[in-house]
């Protein structure tokens, strides 16, 4: 049960805490103006492409034509050509990975504090991955399309450059958050700096690197459809070239197919995690 | 023989270790008591050179341990196992490979990087595996045994180190009562029957008057009481604990043995002990 504050202790106390009863004017002042300033860009921001409902309204209309002609959807009597074509994505997702974690393992070690314990080398290595991680897959793709030629091998190379630095940073991060005390145990017997590296850190950081790997094949797998469509093969090509001949109800097929392999996948991988961290191989 | 000259060990403002000369013959068991903070796990890393040297001496059969470097420093590591109060044993690793890395001193680093090691170390590693009764539990990962058995893998450990010395930092304070008496028991068996000097830090009395042929008594980095179990009276107790002694001196409240337990007959049944773990 609350008693009442009687009026005159209320207010003895706003006069001594006036910060309890009322935000002070300039804090007040910066949240409405922070608010209006995101509505203002939002508006602007509308208003610079056109935004307007009639245009959706016409977008919608022909939106409608396009999902009557996807539907039934077919798979144009080249179901294994497709599923082909699938798996050549997988394929594409699942080297790209494995080839970015492979390369990221020196550079994690490299770039983790513990391990080289030089602030300069540390930030100027972490500074290096966080400005390659800037440029996204689909660039790196159209380049290695123009360098290496069309197909998979060039998606490969795409992920796994787009990729090598985020793992680095991720690989570096695992590795600094490793436990002392077990690493100690092992120098404490005569361990060599590798060999520490070897039987105390890697043998803890090993399930986290998996599971970080699982997780980037699961939105690799997505980001190889797109790289598809920009010539690095796989069913991306195919989806590209269905729309551009018009033949929607294969597109419609090929989308199915996707949406229900990425499903598959994300599913699998995500279990797999989960038990990864209980029941990783020892290594 | 090991001899310790003087030696003193400062971190920023605190001297954990100051002005200690020590010497230890071979094959003695001594355990070392002293408040927490008074400086006795800084001692023992300062000998097996986790820490890194502070002033003063340390050697070891006329070999100055402080200036040692690369294969040779760690070539002394090995010599002088170290056990640790969490264990510190490699988690995700099962018993036996946890167990081998006590050969890594004299292994080549490739085969290392395999997990590869000989069949004559595989034999040394089950062979101490089997002294320490653990020889079922070789291939189990290690976070899954009891606090007791890991701790018995880290002797283990220590035993195929073919150490001269072993080095103890409070192998018992994560223990309970049962696995802590076999766990000392142990290091005692080691150290009579392989003459293998124990140095042991102890946070409690009555597992060093139980177990050490001498008692060293370290109060802010100093030692301030040395000599055998018997001559360890309430003053020099009280010496090592300072004021905080008077009740806390009570052997009783400074006990993880169950200090009126008979020991030995507990320890020769560590089937049992575990199970009860
Ligand atoms: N790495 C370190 N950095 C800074 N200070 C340290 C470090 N290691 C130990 N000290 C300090 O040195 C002093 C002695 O510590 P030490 O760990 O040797 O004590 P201890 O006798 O083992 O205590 P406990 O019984 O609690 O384990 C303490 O004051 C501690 O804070
Ligand atoms: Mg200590």
């Amino acid at each position: 049960m609350t008693t009442a504050i009687s009026a005159d202790r209320l207010k003895a106390l706003q006069q001594a805490h006036p910060q309890v009863f009322t935000r002070p004017l300039a804090a007040r002042l910066r949240d409405w103006g922070l608010w209006a300033a995101c509505f203002a860009l939002l508006g602007f921001g509308l208003w610079w492409i056109n935004a307007s409902p009639t245009r959706i309204w016409d977008g919608l209309g022909k939106l409608g034509f396009l999902v009557r002609f996807m539907w039934p959807p077919s798979d144009g009597g080249v179901f294994w050509e497709h599923a082909y074509a699938m798996m050549e994505t997988l394929a594409m997702a699942f080297l790209g990975t494995v080839v970015a974690a492979v390369v990221a393992l020196p550079l994690g070690f490299l770039g983790a504090k513990n391990v080289v314990p030089n602030w300069l080398f540390h930030f100027s290595l972490r500074r290096g991955f966080d400005t390659l991680r800037g440029i996204d897959s689909l660039v790196w793709a159209l380049i290695f399309v123009s360098a290496v030629g069309m197909g998979p091998f060039a998606g490969v190379l795409a992920i796994a450059v787009s990729d090598v630095m985020v793992f680095s940073k991720l690989f570096a991060e695992a590795i600094e958050n490793v436990e002392r005390k077990q690493i100690e145990g092992v120098r404490s017997a005569g361990a060599s700096p590798v060999q520490t590296l070897r039987l105390g850190v890697f043998p803890q950081v090993f399930p986290v690197m998996l599971s970080h790997l699982l997780y980037f094949f699961e939105g690799n797998v997505r980001s190889a459809t797109i790289l598809g469509i920009v010539g690095a093969g796989g069913i991306g090509l195919q989806l590209s070239d269905r729309i551009r001949i018009n033949n929607w109800d294969e597109a419609a097929f090929i989308i199915l197919m996707i949406l229900v392999t990425v499903a598959v996948i994300d599913n699998l991988s995500r279990r797999i995690r989960t038990k990864l961290i209980d029941a990783a191989p020892q290594v | 023989m090991l001899e310790l000259r003087k030696i003193t060990k400062t971190f920023g403002q605190t001297i954990a270790v100051n002005n200690v000369s020590l010497n230890f013959p071979p094959g003695q068991m001594v355990g070392i008591i002293g408040r927490s903070g008074a400086g006795k796990s800084t001692l023992l890393r300062l000998i097996n050179r986790l820490a890194t040297t502070g002033q003063g001496d340390i050697l070891f059969e006329n070999t100055n341990i402080g200036t040692l470097a690369g294969r040779d420093l760690r070539a002394w590591r090995a010599r002088c196992a170290m056990i640790f109060q969490q264990f510190n044993l490699v988690n995700r690793l099962d018993v036996l490979t946890n167990v081998l890395i006590g050969r890594i001193g004299t292994a080549k680093t490739l085969p290392v990087m395999f997990k590869h090691f000989s069949a004559q170390d595989r034999a040394a590693a089950a062979l101490a595996l089997d002294r320490l009764d653990l020889l079922p539990q070789a291939l189990q990962r290690a976070d899954t045994l009891s606090g007791g058995q890991q701790q018995r893998v880290a002797i283990a450990r220590a035993l195929i180190q073919n150490p001269s010395l072993i080095l103890a930092d409070e192998p018992i304070a994560s223990l309970d009562p049962r696995n802590a008496r076999f766990v000392m028991e142990a290091l005692r068996k080691i150290n009579q029957e392989d003459r293998i000097t124990v140095i042991c830090n102890l946070h409690t009395l009555d597992a060093a008057r139980a177990y050490c042929d001498r008692i060293v008594g370290m109060a802010q980095g100093k030692v301030v009481f040395d000599g055998s179990p018997d001559t360890l009276t309430r003053q020099a107790v009280q010496s090592i604990y300072g004021d905080a002694g008077d009740a806390d001196v009570e052997e009783s409240l400074t006990s993880t043995l169950g200090a009126h337990l008979p020991i030995p007959a507990a320890a020769k049944q560590p089937q049992l002990a575990d199970a009860a773990y």
